[in-house]
């Protein structure tokens, strides 16, 4: 079998390893580097618990994506939202919100909403159930998620004006 | 069988196109082209296609780039992806059926991934933005050995999932004719939920003037095995004005002109049922009266 | 209700911070040293076959596989994945006819999926290669999908021991008539001045829980067989597969990971068996066996789907006088489930109104489908399409208001529940209808949608539903718990019950923190195998009521320990000592106290004076224990409104809005009840209006991916409103009743009500999906 060297910047760490060239991200991810947090749902790009970040913006299904093409990017997954242990807003919405239940579509779930918050910080109701389609949930029937990904946006709004000195700048 | 391990296959990252054509001459019939994997990655279809090479795009940054040219029309390369026909402005204004279609096209992360050539070379008879495509006309541009060398759009799907890509060749361009101050364009799909491949779906592509239409495309998916211009249709709706009446008759027109079969999605007696409605309707759309 | 500090509080879930930073431990995420890989070979090209030759040479051959494994190389005892057998005495198991029919891996392939044999391979990817070279000889087979198919004299007889391919019917020892009811159906029908009757068909829906089935299994150095799993029910699976495995119980250790989903698909084994088989099979070394989507939804049990024949007699003023109904359902490929979903399915019939008489019959039988078996609600969507649209159906011809009608004739308190002898200890199903009709703005509404034109067509409809609390008293209901007292007062409490995301760990914590009146942050809940006692498993809706009760008994027991001691120590009788702000209080001398920490302390670091040889305080870790029977199952009810838009040209079915009343007696964390509802809701719509498991004639599965089967989106669920209606249950721990397993059930009914109030029509087959829709529409404008 053919293998490859190949290296991964995930969550801003360089990992290198040897794979077989028919590796998709998921497998690499999960498999290889261990980092468990991105979920196996399908395998056919539907379910989304799949779903990490490219670049900071842009959500794929690491299911569809071979490893070597995910080489030279910026991968986040869920893993990589803390910061030295400091919840990302978006996680914490999640819980306040009773967003979670399983858990299993859940690190999905948060990077398709740092995805849709990334591309529109103030996005609509209507625009939030859109993004989320691609991220499937079979507890919650959405509602609590849609709630979370307000609150969040919410959240990020205020951090963002206390984080530039306030409403009066 | 199921999996989740991908078949072994070995790859071949060219960096230049006459590199990727060479590859493609050199393996023949053993290299599938990888662009952004929603299709050639599922399980099932790499099995069932069983490339010994997959051909990377990723060394080919010259192929991606959208760019409207005023006169000429839009010029989509291999490795523009969904998304990027919703970020421009020209697509959205000039191209509606197309932007429509790729607005509700599968999911955001697809979207993210797929590429607008993938869906044409795809094949698939519920292809949206071929659909799309099919409405606006347009050309694919193919690299071979012996170079360039363009196919209509109307004469590019040969059978479910065969296209008149050679094997030898490469699909670098897309082409789209430019519109004029006066044609319309919309696109409308079915699906089970939101988020689906369609049931059925149609563009159209019309030149207006005024309520009359002078010249009509019509492209229908999932009622045959690949996308279908109904051309008699067309002809029906060609020099008339767009009354009530004449949108019944191309209704009834349409369901006489497809084949649909039944399949997981839906039946070929619901497929000819709503045909006529789904048609009525993307006209009024494109017309602005919906 | 007396106030809490917990009970009644949106208390975030106890684990959705690990889960919101992926850090859950689900099975597929564990990596053990020296892991081995397993892949169960299925077969997939046929639904009913005998295998005539199995050649694994090659499979064998491949380099890194370690072991292959046929039928004969593993144990040949027989198993059922439900677990009926050790829920009502064998007796009872007998006379419902339960059986052992599935093999491990097997010679005769009963359905697309039924396992071959096994690889057991260094790599997945390995283990994979060796499956496609596995060569079988297929003998293909008759294929059965239906009952009325499989039920055929001539048919192929899928057990001797179920003549007719019949794996069930109510049994007459049980029930005199084969049937479950009251009265004389016959001679109330016949009083009856409008009869309505239809037969209605119910599909073949899927769980479709996230978490694809996966499992680690170890055979280890001390001999046990170790077993990570996801199942609902730890205590029952180990009891299970220690017979299956001929090992005594103490040598099989569950141990339950992350779950999932659950929603009934890991009720029982699933595919514990086969992993664990490999697992014994390579001693020493863990085996991790992981299906794809495609695999669990071919190989693991659904929602029963059949034929629900059901007739409503009723007097001009809607006086109910009978009702007589058949489900014949379609029990798949194993006997599963078979006896336990057609009973209950006539339960939540009988429970719901005050009929004169009724006659519920319920049989199944088997055919080359995946095996039906648990599905939230088991049963009770079934009942709740068939019965709330015939009802509906009644109210529209004798024109009186669907809503009335329900509060009238719906059962209530002293009236039998679901089973019959255990009457219903409290209902507010009418404050449930009364809230949830204004706020839909059920009459205005109404009377709006009455004559409409154009092509999209509005309508409102209301179902109701009842469900149980646990299973008591057809199943054994039995939970343990043990609370025991740390040295600084902070409690560990531990138990069994799985937790399947509903956040049943968090309510229980809740409330044993406002039972002991302790802060929650300093309990823990340790659900270990090993230390913890009997649970009958996460089902039947009773983890709250059932593990809520044993948590509060375990906790009183440690109370009364407390209290115990601090007489001792404070010298004033028991029943003057009250607990209050984790002290020890004499009621009427606030100042004679002892803290709970002392008490605790002291028990634990207990010294003798060696002068006097008096100790410090009374020795003993204080342990609290309870093994808790339910007295009852105090039955939630509910009513569910909604808002459809029909657009009839196409009939492409648009819900509007969801308004979901609940009688919860109690809720403990309203926002956990209301995920309840509103998973529940998507479910239910679901199954009403686009789910369905379809095969080809050859009984292979169209549709086993979220690519074919397609469950409501984000965008297309509904706006949904809940009312959570607290009428505290008399018997109840807490006032509190359950909530699970109900939400999938009334939206079925209420969103099926409202198409056929905004079309006329009533739709008797489950999914209402657009196609359908256009035909009938196409056949009433022939009419």
């Amino acid at each position: 079998m053919k293998t490859k060297i190949m290296t991964l910047c995930v969550n801003g760490r360089d990992h290198r390893f040897e794979a077989p060239v028919n590796r998709t991200l998921l497998q690499a991810l999960r498999d290889d580097l261990k980092l468990t947090e991105t979920k196996y749902g399908c395998g056919t790009g539907e379910c989304g618990g799949c779903t990490v970040l490219m670049d900071g913006k842009e959500s794929i299904c690491s299911c569809l994506t071979l490893a070597v093409e995910a080489e030279g990017r910026h991968i986040t997954t869920v893993g990589g939202m803390t910061r030295d242990g400091e919840l990302h807003p978006i996680q914490i919405a999640f819980i306040e919100e009773g967003a979670i239940q399983c858990g299993y579509c859940t690190p999905g779930m948060i990077m398709k909403t740092a995805s849709i918050l990334a591309n529109n910080p103030h996005p609509s109701e209507d625009e939030i159930r859109e993004g989320l389609e691609g991220n499937i949930c079979r507890c919650t029937g959405y509602e609590k998620i849609v709630l979370a990904v307000q609150r969040a946006s919410q959240m990020l709004d205020n951090s963002q004006i206390q984080k530039s000195g306030g409403m009066g700048q | 069988m199921s999996s989740r391990v991908l078949p072994q296959f070995d790859l071949l990252t060219p960096q230049s196109i006459p590199e990727a054509v060479a590859m493609l001459s050199q393996h023949q019939g053993q290299v599938s082209v990888l662009a952004g994997g929603t299709d050639m990655l599922l399980w099932n279809y790499i099995r069932k296609v069983k490339p010994t090479y997959l051909l990377r795009l990723s060394g080919l940054d010259e192929l991606d780039y959208l760019n409207y040219i005023p006169g000429e029309g839009l010029i989509i390369g291999a490795k523009v992806k969904i998304v990027q026909l919703l970020e421009h402005p020209d697509v959205a204004e000039k191209f509606p059926a197309l932007y429509q279609a790729a607005s509700t096209f599968a999911t955001p992360q697809i979207r993210n991934m797929a590429t607008v050539m993938g869906n044409v070379l795809r094949g698939s008879p519920a292809g949206d933005c071929s659909c799309a495509i099919l409405a606006l006309g347009g050309q694919v541009v193919l690299q071979g050995p012996q170079g360039e060398r363009l196919v209509g759009i109307d004469d590019f799907w040969v059978a479910y999932g065969v296209t008149e890509r050679k094997n030898d060749e490469l699909a670098v361009e897309l082409r789209i004719p430019e519109p004029t101050s006066t044609t319309r364009s919309a696109f409308i799909r079915m699906t089970r939920v939101h988020e689906d491949l369609a049931k059925i779906n149609v563009a159209v592509c019309l030149e207006m003037k005024q309520n009359t239409c002078q010249r009509a495309r019509i492209a229908m998916g999932c009622v045959g095995p690949i996308l279908v211009r109904l051309k008699q249709t067309e002809k029906l709706l060609e020099g008339q004005q767009i009354t009530g009446e004449l949108l019944e008759q191309l209704a009834a027109s349409a369901q006489e002109e497809i084949a649909p079969i039944d399949d997981q999605r839906s039946t070929e007696e619901y497929r000819r049922q709503v045909a006529g409605v789904i048609l009525r309707r993307v006209i009024e759309k494109a017309v602005g009266t919906h | 209700m007396s106030e809490k500090t917990y009970v009644g509080k949106n208390v975030p879930k106890l684990d959705a911070r690990e889960k919101a930073c992926g850090q859950a431990v689900y099975a597929a995420d564990l990596q053990l040293p020296g892991m081995l890989y397993g892949k169960i070979v299925r077969c997939w090209d046929h639904a009913h076959a005998r295998v005539l030759k199995l050649d694994l040479s090659d499979a064998a051959k491949v380099p890194g596989v370690v072991k292959v494994l046929a039928p004969k190389d593993v144990t040949q005892k027989n198993y059922n994945t439900g677990v009926l057998d050790l829920m009502v005495p064998e007796e009872m198991g007998q006379l419902l006819g339960d059986i052992e029919d599935q093999r491990i891996f097997t010679d005769h392939v009963r359905h697309q999926g039924d396992a071959i044999c096994g690889i057991i391979a260094e790599s997945e990817e390995i283990a994979e290669i060796a499956a496609g070279k596995v060569k079988v000889l297929y003998e293909p087979l008759p294929v059965y999908l239906s009952a009325e198919e499989s039920a055929r004299p001539d048919a192929f007889q899928f057990d001797e021991r179920k003549p007719g391919n019949r794996a069930f019917q109510l049994p007459e020892q049980m029930f005199p008539g084969n049937a479950y009811g009251w009265g004389d159906v016959d001679v109330e029908m016949a009083k009856a001045d409008l009869v309505v009757e239809e037969t209605f068909y119910l599909p073949k829906v899927k769980q479709c829980q996230m978490e694809p089935h996966a499992y680690v299994a170890h055979y280890d150095q001390t001999g046990r067989l170790n077993c990570w799993t996801s199942t609902q029910m730890p205590k029952c699976v180990q009891p299970k597969l220690a017979r299956l495995f001929e090992l005594p119980i103490s040598r099989v250790n569950l141990i339950s990971t992350t779950i999932g989903g659950g929603f009934g698909g890991r009720l029982g084994m699933v595919f514990e068996p086969e992993t664990c088989a490999m697992a014994l099979a390579v001693p020493g070394r863990p085996v991790k066996v992981q299906s794809t989507r495609e695999e669990d939804w071919i190989a693991s049990e659904s929602r029963h789907p059949g034929k629900y024949w059901i007739k409503l007699g009723v007097k001009k003023d809607g006086t109910p006088v009978a009702v007589d109904a058949h489900f014949t359902s379609n029990a798949g490929a194993y006997f599963s489930h078979s006896s336990g979903v057609p009973f209950t399915t006539g339960g939540w019939l009988t429970g719901m109104y005050k009929y004169g008489a009724i006659r519920y019959k319920g049989d199944t039988y088997y055919t080359n489908q995946a095996p039906s078996g648990a599905f939230r609600g088991y049963g009770n969507p079934q009942t709740n399409f068939a019965l709330e649209q015939i009802v509906d159906r009644a109210c529209t011809e004798l024109n009186i208001d669907p809503v009335e009608w329900r509060k009238k004739w719906h059962k209530g308190v002293g009236d039998d529940g679901w089973c019959i002898g255990v009457p219903y200890s409290s209902c507010a199903l009418d404050e449930c209808l009364e809230r949830g009709a204004e706020a839909i703005g059920w009459k205005e509404k109404r009377a709006r949608y009455a004559n409409q034109s154009g092509s999209k067509r509005r309508g409102v409809g209301v179902g109701v539903m009842t469900h149980t609390s646990g299973a008591m008293p057809m199943l054994l209901e039995h939970t343990t718990c043990t609370v025991k007292m740390n040295e600084d007062a902070s409690v560990v409490i531990t138990l069994s019950c799985s937790d399947l995301g509903q956040g049943s760990h968090t309510v229980l914590k809740q409330i044993a923190a406002d039972t002991l009146g302790m802060p929650m942050d300093e309990i823990h809940i340790l659900v270990n195998m090993d230390a913890a006692g009997f649970d009958i498993g996460s089902h039947a809706s009773r983890t709250t009521y059932v593990g809520g009760g044993a948590v509060i008994k375990a906790c009183e027991d440690v109370k009364r320990q407390l209290i115990e001691r601090a007489a001792i120590r404070l010298g004033v009788p028991e029943e003057d000592l009250e607990i209050k702000d984790r002290q020890v209080f004499a009621k009427h001398d606030r100042d004679k106290r002892l803290s709970v920490m002392e008490i605790c302390h002291t028990g634990v670091y207990n010294f003798t004076n060696p002068e006097n040889g008096e100790t410090n305080g009374v020795p003993g870790q204080i342990t609290g224990y309870a093994s808790h029977f339910p007295g009852h199952n105090s039955p939630p009810f509910g009513a569910c409104f909604a808002e459809v838009e029909v657009d009839i040209e196409t009939g492409e079915v648009k819900v509007i809005e969801l308004v979901i009343a609940h009688d919860i007696g109690r809720a403990i964390n309203p926002m956990a009840v209301e995920g309840q509802l509103q998973g529940g809701a998507h479910q239910a719509l679901g199954m009403t209006l686009t789910e369905e498991t379809c095969y080809t004639e050859a009984g292979l599965c169209r549709n086993n991916s979220f690519t074919d089967y397609k469950m409501l989106g984000p965008t297309d669920m509904p706006k949904m409103t809940t009312i959570l209606v607290e009428q505290p249950d008399p018997i109840a721990p807490f006032g509190m009743k359950s909530v699970g397993e109900a939400g999938p059930v009334n939206p079925v009914g209420a969103t099926a009500n409202a198409i056929s109030h905004a079309l006329g029509i009533m739709f008797t087959e489950a999914p209402i999906t657009p196609e359908r829709i256009l035909q009938a529409l196409s056949e009433q404008k022939v009419a």
